[in-house]
């Protein structure tokens, strides 16, 4: 259990943290109310550097941890300026001009900041996870909270409306995935991931996987698609994302989306890249059917963003088109394991789920720092028009973002998507990188409108926006725009630890008669 | 990042083959040699990168005060004092290496020349040492000249122009501490930028938009020539780090194992480098923008415009000596040595024609980048170096001097109508460090600017004919050219700073307090009567006690750069930091011990007094032609008023010369002719069949999604909760079924 809790000292900080939070945030007195944020962003900074002396752990990916648990904090310190004044910004005015007075007995300032950590406190478990159970619950920390925070994060029923779905949807994909871990036990008769592998392992060697274990993973995999909003489980996206204030949002695009990603890759894992003719693919139901919903994700998501009006809803379907890239990533597999960035699949996801979180946080970022007549938050592409004219720097982050979201050369989005083409190719996967290509084409439809709706078309006279009250979200946008350009500096330390970070752990057969002494083998590498 | 971009493309193509990168390149930088500098190194270019941030978060709290001045001028002081102790700690004669983090590191294979990979890496030698101490120097001595020159912009402005000032401190250091090329492209594009900025720093005012442009433009132009450089040195050599880069140029073959001397790309590279050296330093046909560069401030002018950025093609070819010498033939020496040396003259020509006095300095800098071009050219590595490090000095002197005048007259820049300024109150400092600077810049007997300039000129007499060809006429033009700067140098000096007191306010008098204040300059056209009205109540203001203070430092600057003549065993201190780097040239080797003689002497030694001759010449014309009567103008001039003088009707009948002198020879207009005009009937041409025919396909394209955009359309988007779950439900199987078809 002790070396268990070597590896989530992060997760213990930030865990400490949101108990501080909570009992701050019911301080009789408002000034110490709002130290919450501060507070939250101290946690999160402990957090990175707790996570980043964990050098080795046991596992399928015994190297995941510094860098997943780094980028989850780094996101989460960006997000954390944006999220700032969703819940008490209209009670903080209010009690500014003195037409309310604060009342001691309204503290969901502090539960908001505190759900945000338990997500990433949840997160960061993911990352951590070597057991189904485990791995369940994270996923479920990860995602109760952020179904309340939708909820509250307006006063408007529109994000009532979307809490509700997003919870009841977010149950359905939590069903599913949790038979297909059961599942997946009944098949190994393990919840350890790594036993799951080895017992794998042995079924293929000894003639064939077994099939409710196939179809254990293919249930699992399909569940954990409501959380990356992939194909069929893609439904939901549009209405939360449009629902819930945007910094919900961008929250949404990177956390849940973070957690399935990790859960896919280690169940993917534990089948591992072993299987088909040539032995360096997954198992051939559980590839086509990756294949088809990555195909149809990207698809679908950048042919519903093609029509979309709405700032938010464009976003959504990318974010669901950006999962369908990434699944790309998970069919092409760790490669040769020869340690170059260039044809490991595994490191091209990890890579690129950091630089999607860094940009997506600008482009909600700019739509959160700009307010309409009524006080909600800019949404229509109507309200961006002509920014450049009356918010230069607002338009310069955003057409940043979209541009590096798209993948334009040399921002930071296109090395990520240089990444995914190039494990996809030296995998064979040529099809899948056509359809990743034109796919790429597509987007630019939609996010070369957002940029030029910003800096060409003039303003429409009618639609009357202007400057959010919380300059920290103006913050975020530009940190987030600035990100994309200066970690080009250091993208080629950051492509080396995700390459490390996916060094992945292939199990062999041995280890399902003795699977203690065979973790011990793990370790005695170190 | 755009050599990047290309080798990327590469890696994408042949990824199938990728593998191990990082090996080859650690493997080829192992055989480098020297020694591993501390850690602070990093902060001399860091700390400058440091001022950016810490201004524009000034710009975002909207500060009012000095403060963004303070916190650039204080850390670049620490960036100087931290490259004085790297000097101070230098051994002498081995490069300092820091690495600070692998920067970029493509890989297609594990032979030599399939691995692009550079470092965010230092290298310091002589070479890059001796630029560092002037430009970090010199950029600290600015900026505190800047917080007084552009108080009456403070608040965004302000601090706009300190971010754009430090951005371009850490983006030269870079390109001169960089220790490959691609850091050094980094550096390259990245001070291009900031001249951008900051030569549009007035951004309302059209003529400055218009000088920002073209010297981006015209820079890009010289810049593709450094990249195909580029490309080309890596395509042959296998790399871009400088010690692997010269090892292998030092083994005579190319990665692959050819003889240099039979490949083509032993001559095309250093051409193709001397082009984006030619752009940045404004020589030959380059030279257009350096001019109009004129339209930023005045410090700009002086650190960026002068002393430091237009350098960086000097440095360049100095730094890639080895490849320069690696053509038996020297082509391309031979090369820069007219381009240096006829741009020289030139620029010259011009300058002794116009009267607008910051435009002079300006056309003299380029002039003197000349001289710098062609000492690299004949070999002389040193002089050329000591001439950079001379005229940083004496040059950011003269500019700033000018930046005073302009700022205690409203912006008038025009000699015609400013005379006396030594009798005017508050201006006396002006006026000695313009006379040191304008003396050292004439190549007075005895100052930096005479010893430097010297050393050039002889060794393109001592270089034979044979080794550089024509090197002898390239010389006498050289002295020729000597003699003209003399002239036209103590013409402004004769002219404004001394004689009768005369001046008329510039066009900023109007606006005071308004944006444009301290750049608006006259270009001897626009002063109307309008003006008189408020001219009668016009006092100049001499400048206060920062700028006073920069220029007596700088004039002290000027002063002891000569004594650096006498310093060391190597011609000088700067031969020593030169003889210390990559730079060095083995003369005797390259010229097989031959030496030209002059006169029947040996050159370098009668060189001193005849370019005291021409030196001396030249002043005496200009104080016959433009000297006031009496002891200020040598008691041979004869101006009694400050636009008539004594060149007025030698200047009436020579009139056609005359006139195109001052009209520049027509070059813009004939660039205008030739290069413009084609290119904008071309892009009318592009811009119909782009219309016609791409747009028609792209739309044919991009109208095939939005139909099936709308054949899903968004009646699946329904928003109600129990068709999602259907449907999510619906789906699964669907997905499921497909599986099972595709396996059985």
């Amino acid at each position: 259990m002790t070396d268990k809790l070597a590896l989530v000292w992060p997760e213990i900080w930030l865990f400490v943290t949101t108990c501080v939070v909570m009992v701050v945030g019911l301080s009789p007195d408002l000034r110490v109310r709002k130290l919450c944020g501060w507070i939250s962003a101290l946690g999160l900074v402990v957090a990175i550097g707790a996570a980043v002396p964990v050098a080795h752990a046991g596992g399928l990916f015994p190297s995941i941890t510094p860098y997943a648990k780094g980028m989850i904090g780094v996101v989460g310190l960006m997000l954390l300026p944006l999220l700032a004044g969703t819940v008490d910004r209209d009670l903080d005015a209010a009690i500014e001009s003195g037409k309310a007075t604060f009342s001691a007995l309204r503290s969901n300032r502090a539960e908001f900041y505190a759900f945000f950590l338990f997500s990433l406190t949840g997160l960061m478990l993911t990352a951590s996870a070597d057991d189904l159970i485990w791995l369940f619950l994270a996923l479920e920390l990860t995602s109760l909270p952020t179904y309340i925070m939708v909820t509250i994060s307006t006063r408007g029923t529109r994000s009532q409306e979307a809490g509700v779905k997003y919870f009841f949807l977010g149950a359905l994909g939590a069903a599913i995935f949790l038979y297909g871990f059961a599942l997946i036990y009944g098949a190994t008769g393990t919840t350890d991931l790594a036993e799951i592998a080895a017992a794998f392992r042995a079924q293929s060697e000894a003639g064939g996987l077994n099939t409710i274990g196939v179809a254990g993973l293919a249930v699992a995999l399909i569940g954990l698609c409501f959380k990356i909003a992939a194909v069929p489980m893609h439904m939901y996206a549009a209405d939360v994302y449009q629902g819930a204030a945007s910094g919900v949002s961008a929250m949404l695009a990177f956390v849940p989306k973070t957690a399935g990603f990790l859960a896919i890759i280690m169940l993917c894992g534990a089948v591992g890249w072993t299987h088909g003719a040539t032995h360096d693919s997954l198992p051939a139901p559980i590839y086509i059917l990756l294949w088809v919903i990555a195909a149809a994700t990207m698809f679908t998501g950048n042919l519903l963003a093609i029509r979309q009006s709405s700032v938010k809803r464009i976003l959504a379907y990318s974010s669901v088109a950006h999962s369908g890239y990434m699944l790309v990533g998970v069919i092409a597999g760790p490669g040769s394991g020869h340690g170059t960035f260039w044809d490991n699949g595994i490191a091209a996801v990890l890579f690129y789920l950091l630089t999607y979180g860094v940009t997506n946080v600008g482009t909600f970022a700019v739509l959160a720092s700009i307010q309409k007549p009524n006080g909600e938050e800019a949404d229509d592409i109507a309200d961006i028009r002509g920014l450049h004219g009356t918010r230069p720097h607002l338009a310069g982050a955003m057409l940043l973002c979209v541009l590096s979201l798209l993948g334009m050369p040399p921002l930071l989005g296109f090395f990520g998507k240089v990444g995914l083409f190039t494990s996809a190719i030296s995998a064979g996967e040529i099809p899948l990188v056509i359809v990743l290509g034109l796919n790429s084409a597509i987007a630019a439809f939609y996010y070369l409108r957002i940029a030029r709706a910003a800096y060409l078309e003039p303003a429409d006279e009618h639609v009357e926006t202007r400057a959010g009250p919380i300059p920290q979200r103006v913050f975020a946008a530009v940190l987030s725009a600035s990100a994309v350009v200066l970690l080009l500096t250091v993208a080629q330390m950051l492509m080396e630890r995700s390459v490390t970070a996916s060094g992945y752990h292939a199990p062999h057969a041995g280890m399902a008669d003795t699977p203690h002494e065979a973790l011990d083998l793990t370790r005695a590498d170190d | 990042m755009g050599v990047s971009m290309t080798t990327i493309m590469d890696a994408i193509l042949s990824a199938a083959v990728a593998q191990h990168g990082g090996e080859a390149a650690h493997a080829a930088v192992a055989a480098s040699h020297g020694v591993t500098g501390p850690l602070w190194i990093g902060l001399i270019p860091l700390l400058p990168l440091l001022g950016v941030v810490l201004v524009t978060l000034l710009a975002c709290f909207n500060e009012k005060s000095k403060m963004p001045a303070w916190i650039s001028v204080g850390l670049l002081a620490v960036s100087f004092l931290l490259t004085l102790f790297a000097y101070l700690g230098w051994n002498g004669h081995d490069a300092i290496h820091l690495k600070l983090w692998d920067w970029i590191g493509l890989s297609w294979g594990d032979l030599r020349g399939q691995t692009l990979a550079a470092g965010f890496a230092f290298y310091f030698d002589g070479l890059s040492l001796l630029w560092m101490l002037f430009v970090t120097g010199l950029a600290c001595l600015i900026g505190l000249y800047a917080s007084e020159y552009m108080e009456h912009d403070a608040g965004l402005g302000y601090c706009r122009f300190f971010a754009a000032f430090n951005l371009f401190v850490f983006s030269m250091s870079c390109l001169v501490m960089g220790d490959n090329l691609l850091m050094l492209f980094l550096g390259w594009e990245g001070v291009g930028l900031c001249s951008y900025l900051l030569i549009g720093y007035f951004y309302k005012k059209k003529s400055a938009v218009d000088a920002g442009m073209k010297a981006f433009v015209v820079n890009r132009i010289g810049d593709l020539g450094l990249l195909m450089g580029m490309l080309l040195t890596f395509t042959t050599f296998g790399t871009l780090q400088y010690d692997a880069l010269f090892n292998q140029i030092h083994t005579g073959l190319t990665a692959g194992g050819t003889p240099l001397s039979q490949t083509w790309q032993v001559w095309a590279i250093p051409l193709l480098l001397m082009g984006g050296a030619f752009g940045k330093s404004a020589q030959l046909f380059f030279y257009v923008w350096l001019p109009d560069a004129m339209e930023g401030p005045t410090p700009v002018s002086a650190l960026i415009h002068a002393a430091t950025m237009v350098t960086a093609g000097v440095y360049l070819v100095a730094r890639m000596m080895p490849l320069y010498l690696a053509d038996p033939a020297h082509i391309a020496l031979t090369a820069v040595t007219w381009g240096g040396a006829i741009t020289a003259f030139w620029s010259a020509t011009i300058a002794v024609a116009q009267f607008d006095i910051k435009r002079i300095m300006g056309y003299s800098t380029i002039s003197q980048l000349g001289y710098m071009f062609a000492g690299l050219g004949v070999l002389a590595t040193t002089g050329g170096v000591f001439h950079v490090f001379t005229h940083a000095f004496f040059k950011a002197t003269l500019f700033l001097s000018c930046g005073a005048v302009m700022h205690g007259f409203a912006g008038q820049l025009d000699m015609r109508k400013l005379s006396g300024l030594w009798s005017i109150n508050g201006f006396r400092v002006v006026v000695i460090a313009m006379l040191i600077g304008c003396l050292n810049l004439s190549g007075f007997p005895f100052t930096g600017g005479y010893f430097s300039k010297d050393m050039i000129i002889a060794e393109a007499f001592v270089t034979p004919d044979s080794v550089i060809a024509g090197s002898s006429w390239a010389g006498w033009l050289l002295l020729l050219t000597a003699g003209m700067t003399a002239y036209y140098t103590f013409r402004v000096f004769f002219r404004v700073f001394v004689g009768p007191v005369v001046y008329e306010p510039g066009e900023d008098l109007h606006a005071h307090d308004d944006h444009e204040h301290a750049d608006a300059h006259g270009h001897g056209h626009g002063h109307d009567d309008a003006h008189d009205h408020a001219a009668e109540h016009f006092h100049p203001h001499g400048p206060k006690w920062a700028i006073n203070l920069v220029l007596t430092l700088l004039s002290v600057g000027c002063i002891l750069s000569a004594g650096l003549y006498f310093l060391g065993d190597h011609h000088g201190w700067a031969g020593g930091m030169v003889h210390a780097s990559s730079a060095v040239v083995d003369t005797h080797a390259v010229e097989g011990g031959e030496e030209a003689l002059l006169f029947g002497q040996p050159p370098h030694e009668i060189m001193f007094y005849i370019s005291a001759v021409f030196g001396f010449g030249g002043i005496l014309l200009a104080a016959w032609f433009h000297g006031p009567k009496g002891i200020a103008g040598l008691l041979i001039g004869g101006r009694t008023t400050a636009a008539e003088v004594r060149m007025d009707p030698i200047a009436k009948a020579l009139r056609p010369i005359s006139t195109w002198a001052v009209r520049k020879w027509y070059v813009d207009e004939f660039y205008h002719l030739v290069l413009v005009t084609p290119l904008k009937i071309f892009a009318h041409l592009f811009h119909w069949f782009d219309k016609l025919i791409v747009d028609g396909l792209v739309n044919f394209f991009g109208a095939t999604p939005r139909v099936s955009s709308d054949a899903i359309g968004e009646s699946t988007q329904t928003g109600v909760l129990h068709d999602y779950a259907l449907r999510m439900v619906a789906g699964i199987a669907v997905v499921l079924v497909v599986v099972v078809l595709v396996l059985f």
